[in-house]
């Protein structure tokens, strides 16, 4: 294979380079910490449908447990190479070392393509995965959840096969379970409000009232939903959201200057994410070109659908208002959009940060299955906006103590605080 | 009327009744007189019968009853008569004539009331019966005194039909002499001659009687009976006389059948009410020999179904004669008439037997229904035109089809409002009182459907009716709708299509088929659960483990009509029945983006038929929606749980239709297999079905051959092509098709793809194939490219676009190159696979590295490259991305994709335009319009030239006009728009002046399009504005101008003007 062949595990390292230079870490964190602590490969047969035997290749890689038990999900993915599932495993440990949640890094998968294989297969091939490694998982080493093509279902199985195996119950083994069956009150909300505790707190520090601040948001999934539903709640008023169509097979915009009401929107809105255009446009919406979303006259972008949205190409076309810029999706900018929004002082708040919503719920998720107790949504909730809040403070911080932008914080902290456990049990 | 009548008319009437009783009362006692001679009979009846009319003193009364005559004393006949036949034995033996010998007042039946009618019935009747019993009596005496003396038992019947039905003795008499004379007996030559005409004249000379000839000869015949039966008896045993005897006998009862059969002049009315005849006779008295039974049904397949050979072949082993009965009573044809019920019809009659035949064997089928259907035959549209004048109408076809397409609407109009003749008016309400106030769907039934693979799929109207409301109202509405279907044979896209078939100079009748909709009233709505279309072989198989017999089901909730044509704005729900478990979506996110949304019905109310939000019909009315557990599930945060019985909070939860629970948990997709596998394999080819299911029931709605469908037609793939007109081959997970003339390739290489070092890079070519996909000719470009095409997993596996970055493109291509020692899985399109289906994008995947296995890798990647032309600022991707003009390199050829999947043969071959014309119009033939490949360009060109004739450049500001794509390409098709470039250098008031002055043109464009091909685009001109700054940019469109290849061309500006 080509060397300067496209890597992740090399990009995730390089990554690390960069924060262990400043950091000043010693040979022997850097070694420890670029690769993956344990991998775990293995072969999965399956008896399927035809009668026939076929083997599926599964991984598991625990990138590091130095700060608590490994988290991560489950892909199945045809073709799936263990670089891609170690540099993701890479950064769940910065992700959970951000939002510090006292667990490390994980990710696993099987090569497979869930559009050949039946439920039944696929029940079988989740079952396979617990049996091979049913000695380095578990509830106090290594935790699994739902991840690319793996969903609620996936997991029960997994748990159900943990737990006939271990003949009792462990519902802290896995996460990303429905309500009643383990699972958490407050996961769907939990990105999206999420962001925006981070927004508060960032205002906070720009001394900025948010009712006197408007925003634009892309995306009408899930995290932006709840976003702009406690950005409203806050106070503030969005001026514009976006969103695709599936008919016209292009994305729009909609705008109402004086604000949008989010309940007006839900209600002209297909349960796929999409806005009726006809619809809004008879509600008064102005109705956009979809691009159009990051260019309004906001102090507030929040992009929440999908990566690579602010981009070289784009990025000069935001308004001069726009003083703060929350990462709902994951690596939604692309590194020449990060220069100019450094360059135009524009305060942002990392992806790593800015969504950690989820994996704090995860996280609650697995403590209330451990201790088989769970929480009302209001708890949940209020457990998320203490965790969300210390998390800000702390990466702010860190930033403004060693100049960095948030970004550089965000990821130097992660890697800080998982060199101090590893440091701290004496492995480095 | 009858109502308001005075009481003195009541007594009246009641008067009249006591004597038609007593009159009976008469001719009963009469009758029953033991000892009384016919002659004595008669006589006294016909004084019985004038005191029971209601005119007594003028009143006489006549029998005539084999040759005699009997009258009333001073008898006179008048035209004020009343007769009913006597019968024997269903042959006419006589009748009895009332006569008034004076005027009276018109009644019911000319002066006689209609219980006069039923007086005289009942007394021919009576007599007629008095008649056969007296007569058998007397033979059974006879035998009784006969067998004294042992006469031989086949005698005693001979003697019993020489009494009896003399005509019926001639007949088998007939049959012995031949019968002898077959087995070799001398003495029957001679007996044959009597039967021969001459005999018969000279007979003729020999006799002085002037009694009438065809009595003579039947005497005379009867006569011989004991001549033939003793050479008979001296040469064959008793036994088998008697067996022979027996034999002719019971094939004689059902002669009356060959004899209409055979006779290709009698007419439906007749056919009809000798099956009737025939239908009552068989429980008792008829075992038919097994040819003569055969050639009942063929010669009943002929005459209604279809005279296609392929067709009777098969019907004849599944239609019995029986199976005809209930269909001709559900038949509504003119008078005289000899129509058939068209292919339609006929498909799903067959498709019945069949079934039915089956369910013996299968439990499965036993509860496979067909829904209630009435049948116009296929001369009704001529009766039709005929009875309102409009014989005019039969030129249409011949006329030009702009002219077609205008005087449609006029047409329909026309038709609208003219009648119907009292019978088919009189079968249509029959029909309604049959079925109720359910919905209805009026469908045409062509007699061409059945004929040649011609494909009239939508070529017809199909119209639902609400069927609500009064009798009339429904009547009317039921009129309509069958005139308005009767109106669209003369509509532009069938003459079209039959012109383009070579089908016009064909007779073309309609029949029409009228069946109640399948379905549950729900709220205000009537619609089936679900409905869907199965097909044999699954052409769109989105797995590798899918074989093409897995067969394919397309289906949605209520009305099928989402599921037969393709949506542009919907899904339905595909399932391989072979391979249930194998569903095209899978996660979460696929599932919920490609489930169906809106849902086909009738509403009651409006009585009209609607599209409508399946959200809402499952909030407002989702307890009254029949099965829907079975068919929806709901969205439980990040999973999909199967909905149950009471377990759906319609006020909450998230439903999305997902069939899951139908698949898993009942035979229903056990049951759909079977179907059509039994109708695959009696058809002995593949066949689609449509159906509907109401909760309780699976209906079959209609069976026909799958390559029937345009989608379905393997391409022909010609044996002499050059190898190096090759572009590749392929032979695995073929589908059927053409595409061609294919201008652009996008191919991107594998090998660099992978080898790109940069993530950004990789997303790069995603964003360039996005750009490529708006720039180049739609519809006439391919993309190639490694792997998995939008893999939203690793960016590797293949380019990461979304849908909308491929959605013009002609056919998507994953190739899949050996790496190392293994070769890559291939997603068969698999993230936007619905998408690809409903937009009618092809998907192939190619394994060049297998043996035998073409990938022309050198003409891919040596032709020249126009990327850096095209989109200059992709220029660093021109190792991997290869756009490749096709026309430019090869000399004016184009890519041609043929596909067979009957073979396991796809190929990629450069031909000249010309040489494919013929698949060009059999692709847009599958496109359902168009007309000859070159016109559509050239008509588009003529204008667009004028257009820059009359373009005052000054007044406009403008600077040069350009033409490019399909127009300039010649490429067009009928649903082209004309891309034009205008380089302009005016003032924002120039410009807007000159948007407005060319929208008039695009307007009027756009209507031309439309007379020629029905074809309506809003705005037919594709207008791009450059300014200078974008030609020294060179961005996207400018850069078409002085391109190296498909370059914009330059059209002369203003020359209208100077002159």
């Amino acid at each position: 294979m080509n060397r300067s062949v496209y890597n992740p595990f090399q990009t995730a390292q390089a990554q690390f380079d960069h924060a262990a230079d400043l950091l000043e870490l010693d040979q022997g964190a850097r070694d420890l910490l670029r690769n993956p602590m344990k991998e775990f490969h293995f072969s999965i047969p399956v008896r399927m449908d035809n009668g026939r035997i076929k083997v599926f290749r599964g991984f598991r890689v625990q990138h590091n447990h130095a700060r608590g038990p490994a988290k991560g999900g489950i892909r199945f993915h045809p073709q799936e190479t263990i670089d891609t599932v170690r540099a993701l495993s890479m950064w769940m440990t910065w992700k959970t070392a951000v939002a510090d949640l006292p667990l490390g890094g994980g990710k696993g998968g099987v090569v497979c393509d869930p559009h050949n294989l039946s439920p039944r297969e696929q029940e079988q091939i989740c079952r396979g995965w617990v049996r091979q490694v049913l000695k380095n998982v578990g509830p106090y080493s290594d935790i699994p959840a739902p991840d690319i093509m793996t969903n609620t279902q996936h997991m029960l199985w997994m748990l159900d096969e943990y737990e006939a195996i271990q003949g009792e119950h462990f519902p802290g083994f896995i996460t990303g379970k429905p309500v009643g069956m383990g699972g958490s009150q407050g996961r769907t909300e939990a990105t999206g409000y999420g962001v925006m505790i981070a927004v508060r707190e960032a205002l906070k520090e720009l001394s900025v009232n948010p009712e006197n601040t408007t925003a634009s948001v892309q995306g009408f999934g899930n995290v932006s939903r709840y976003a702009i539903e406690l950005f409203q709640q806050m106070g503030g008023t969005v001026t514009c959201v976006s969103c695709w169509d599936q008919i016209d097979q292009t994305s729009y915009a909609f705008r109402k200057k004086d604000g949008i009401n989010l309940d007006e929107l839900l209600s002209i809105a297909d349960p796929f994410g999409g806005i009726i255009k006809e619809k809004a446009a008879d509600l008064n919406y102005e109705v956009l070109p979809g691009s159009t979303w990051m260019e309004q006259e906001v102090d507030i972008l929040v992009p929440a659908a999908l990566e690579n949205q602010l981009n070289a190409d784009n990025i000069k076309n935001i308004n001069s208002r726009v003083k703060l810029i929350a990462e709902g999706a994951n690596g939604p900018t692309t590194p020449d959009a990060d220069q100019f929004i450094n360059k135009k002082n524009i305060f942002l708040i990392p992806d790593l940060l800015a969504n950690a919503g989820g994996v704090t719920v995860s996280y609650f998720e697995q403590v209330q299955s451990n201790m088989n107790y769970f929480w009302e949504k209001e708890e949940v909730l209020g457990k998320l906006d203490v965790k969300m809040t210390s998390a800000f403070i702390a990466v702010s911080d860190f930033a403004k103590a060693n100049k960095l932008n948030m970004r550089e914080a965000a990821n130097v902290i992660a890697v800080s605080r998982t060199a101090d456990a590893c440091r701290n049990r004496g492995w480095i | 009327m009858r109502e308001n009548k005075p009481l003195e008319k009541i007594i009246i009437d009641l008067k009249e009744r006591a004597k038609e009783l007593n009159c009976l009362y008469e001719v009963q006692e009469i009758l029953h007189k033991p000892g009384a001679t016919i002659d004595e009979i008669c006589n006294k009846i016909i004084q019985a019968i004038p005191p029971g009319w209601q005119y007594p003193d003028i009143c006489q009364a006549k029998i005539v009853f084999r040759g005699s005559e009997y009258t009333t004393k001073g008898f006179q006949e008048s035209k004020w008569t009343q007769c009913a036949l006597i019968k024997i034995q269903e042959e006419e033996a006589g009748q009895i004539c009332v006569f008034y010998t004076e005027e009276r007042p018109n009644l019911d039946e000319g002066p006689f009331l209609k219980e006069e009618r039923k007086l005289i019935d009942t007394i021919a009747s009576q007599f007629g019966l008095h008649v056969l019993h007296y007569q058998l009596k007397k033979v059974f005496e006879e035998k009784k005194s006969l067998s004294e003396r042992k006469m031989n038992e086949w005698e005693v019947i001979v003697d019993l039909l020489n009494r009896t039905d003399p005509k019926l003795l001639i007949r088998i008499s007939r049959k012995m002499v031949n019968y002898l004379y077959w087995n070799g007996i001398k003495e029957a030559e001679k007996l044959l001659n009597y039967f021969t005409p001459a005999y018969k004249e000279d007979d003729d000379l020999f006799t002085e009687t002037n009694r009438p000839h065809q009595q003579k000869t039947g005497n005379d015949l009867t006569k011989l009976s004991p001549e033939i039966f003793q050479t008979a008896g001296k040469y064959l045993s008793e036994k088998e006389i008697l067996a022979n005897i027996q034999k002719w006998i019971k094939e004689d009862h059902s002669g009356f059948l060959v004899n209409i059969l055979e006779n290709t002049g009698s007419s439906l009315a007749e056919i009809s009410s000798a099956v009737e005849r025939f239908h009552h006779i068989t429980p008792h008295s008829l075992e038919l020999s097994p040819p003569r039974e055969k050639s009942f049904r063929v010669a009943l397949i002929n005459r209604l179904l279809s005279e296609q050979h392929s067709f009777i072949k098969i019907a004849k082993q599944f239609i019995k004669v029986d199976s005809f009965t209930e269909l001709m009573h559900k038949c509504i044809f003119p008078v005289g008439s000899h129509g058939k019920l068209g292919g339609k019809s006929a498909g799903l009659f067959l498709a019945q037997q069949i079934l039915k035949k089956a369910a013996k064997e299968n439990t499965l089928l036993e509860k496979i229904k067909t829904p209630k259907t009435w049948y116009i035959t296929s001369d009704g549209l001529f009766n039709f035109i005929s009875f309102n004048n409009l014989e005019d109408i039969i030129e249409q076809k011949y006329k030009d089809i702009g002219q077609v397409r205008q005087e449609y609407p006029y047409i329909v109009h026309i038709f609208k409002n003219s009648s119907f003749t009292p019978e088919i008016i009189k079968g249509l309400s029959m029909a309604l009182d049959d079925f109720g106030d359910v919905p209805l769907i009026v469908r045409s039934s062509s007699l061409l459907e059945d004929r040649m693979g011609a494909v009239f799929a939508g070529k017809y109207k199909s119209l639902f009716i609400a069927n609500q409301g009064t009798k009339q109202e429904r009547l009317i509405e039921l009129l309509d709708a069958v005139s308005e279907v009767y109106a669209s044979t003369f509509g532009p896209d069938p003459i079209e299509y039959r012109s383009e078939q070579g089908l016009l100079d064909y007779h073309e009748e309609m029949g029409i088929l009228i069946q109640e909709v399948v379905g549950k009233k729900v709220g205000p709505y009537f619609f089936p659960a679900f409905a869907g279309v199965a097909f044999s072989y699954n052409e769109f198989r989105w797995s590798s483990r899918i074989k093409r017999s897995d067969g394919l089901i397309r289906m949605v909730p209520g009305l099928g009509t989402r599921a037969v044509d393709r949506v542009s704005d919907d899904y339905p729900v595909l399932i391989a029945p072979g391979q249930a478990q194998l569903r095209v979506n899978v996660t979460l996110d696929e599932i919920i983006r490609y489930s169906p949304r809106k849902i086909d019905v009738i509403n009651l109310e409006k009585r009209n038929f609607e599209t409508i939000e399946l959200r809402h019909l499952f909030r407002d009315y989702g307890h009254e929606y029949p099965y829907l557990t079975k068919l929806v599930s709901i969205i439980n945060e990040t999973h999909l749980q199967p909905a149950r019985p009471m377990g759906i909070d319609f006020s909450k939860d998230s439903l999305v239709v997902t069939f899951d629970s139908l698949v898993n948990n009942t035979s229903f997709i056990k049951q759909i297999q079977t179907v059509s596998h039994t109708l695959q394999k009696s058809y002995d080819y593949p066949v689609d079905i449509e159906f509907a299911h109401d909760g309780e029931d699976f209906y079959l709605l209609q069976c026909r051959s799958q390559s029937s469908r345009p989608e379905c037609s393997p391409a022909s793939i010609p044996e002499d092509i050059l190898p190096e007109d090759i572009l590749f081959t392929a032979n695995k997970y073929i589908s059927n098709g053409t595409i061609s003339d294919i201008t652009h390739i996008v191919y991107v290489d594998p090998q660099k793809y992978s080898s790109l070092s940069s993530r950004k890079d990789l997303l790069a070519v995603g964003r360039a194939v996005g750009l490529l996909n708006k720039i180049l000719p739609k519809r006439q470009f391919i993309l190639m490219g490694p792997g998995r095409w939008g893999s939203r997993g690793d960016i590797k596996l293949g380019v990461n676009i979304t849908y909308s970055d491929i959605n013009n493109t002609a056919m998507l291509i994953e190739i899949a190159r050996k790496q190392k020692d293994y070769v890559p899985e291939l997603s068969f399109g698999t993230h936007f696979f619905l998408d690809l289906v409903e937009a009618d994008i092809r998907y192939l995947p190619l394994y060049p590295d297998e043996g035998g296995m073409i990938l022309n890798e050198n003409f891919l990647l040596n032709s020249k490259n126009i990327l850096a032309e095209v989109l200059p600022e992709y220029a660093g991707l021109q190792e991997t991305i290869h756009v490749i003009d096709i026309a430019s390199f090869t000399g004016g050829r184009v890519l041609q994709v043929l596909l067979n999947s009957d073979t396991e043969v796809g190929i990629g071959i450069l031909a000249h335009p010309t040489e494919i014309s013929g698949l060009k119009e059999k692709r847009d033939a599958s496109l359902s319009k168009a007309l000859k490949t070159d016109t559509h360009w050239r008509w588009r060109l003529q204008y667009a030239m004028e257009l820059a004739s009359r373009l005052d450049a000054e007044r406009f500001g403008v600077k040069n006009l350009y033409l490019f794509g399909s127009t300039k390409n010649a490429t067009a098709g009928p649903a082209s728009d004309i891309d034009i470039l205008i380089h302009f250098t005016g003032t924002d008031t120039q410009r807007s002046d000159l948007l407005s002055w060319l929208e008039g043109w695009s307007l009027s464009l756009s209507q031309t399009n439309y007379m020629r091909t029905g074809y309506y685009t809003a705005n037919l001109l594709d207008i791009h504005i450059i300014t200078d700054e974008d030609i020294k940019k060179r961005t996207s469109y400018a850069a078409k101008i002085g391109a190296v290849t498909d370059a914009a061309r330059p059209l002369p500006l203003g020359t209208a003007l100077k002159d």
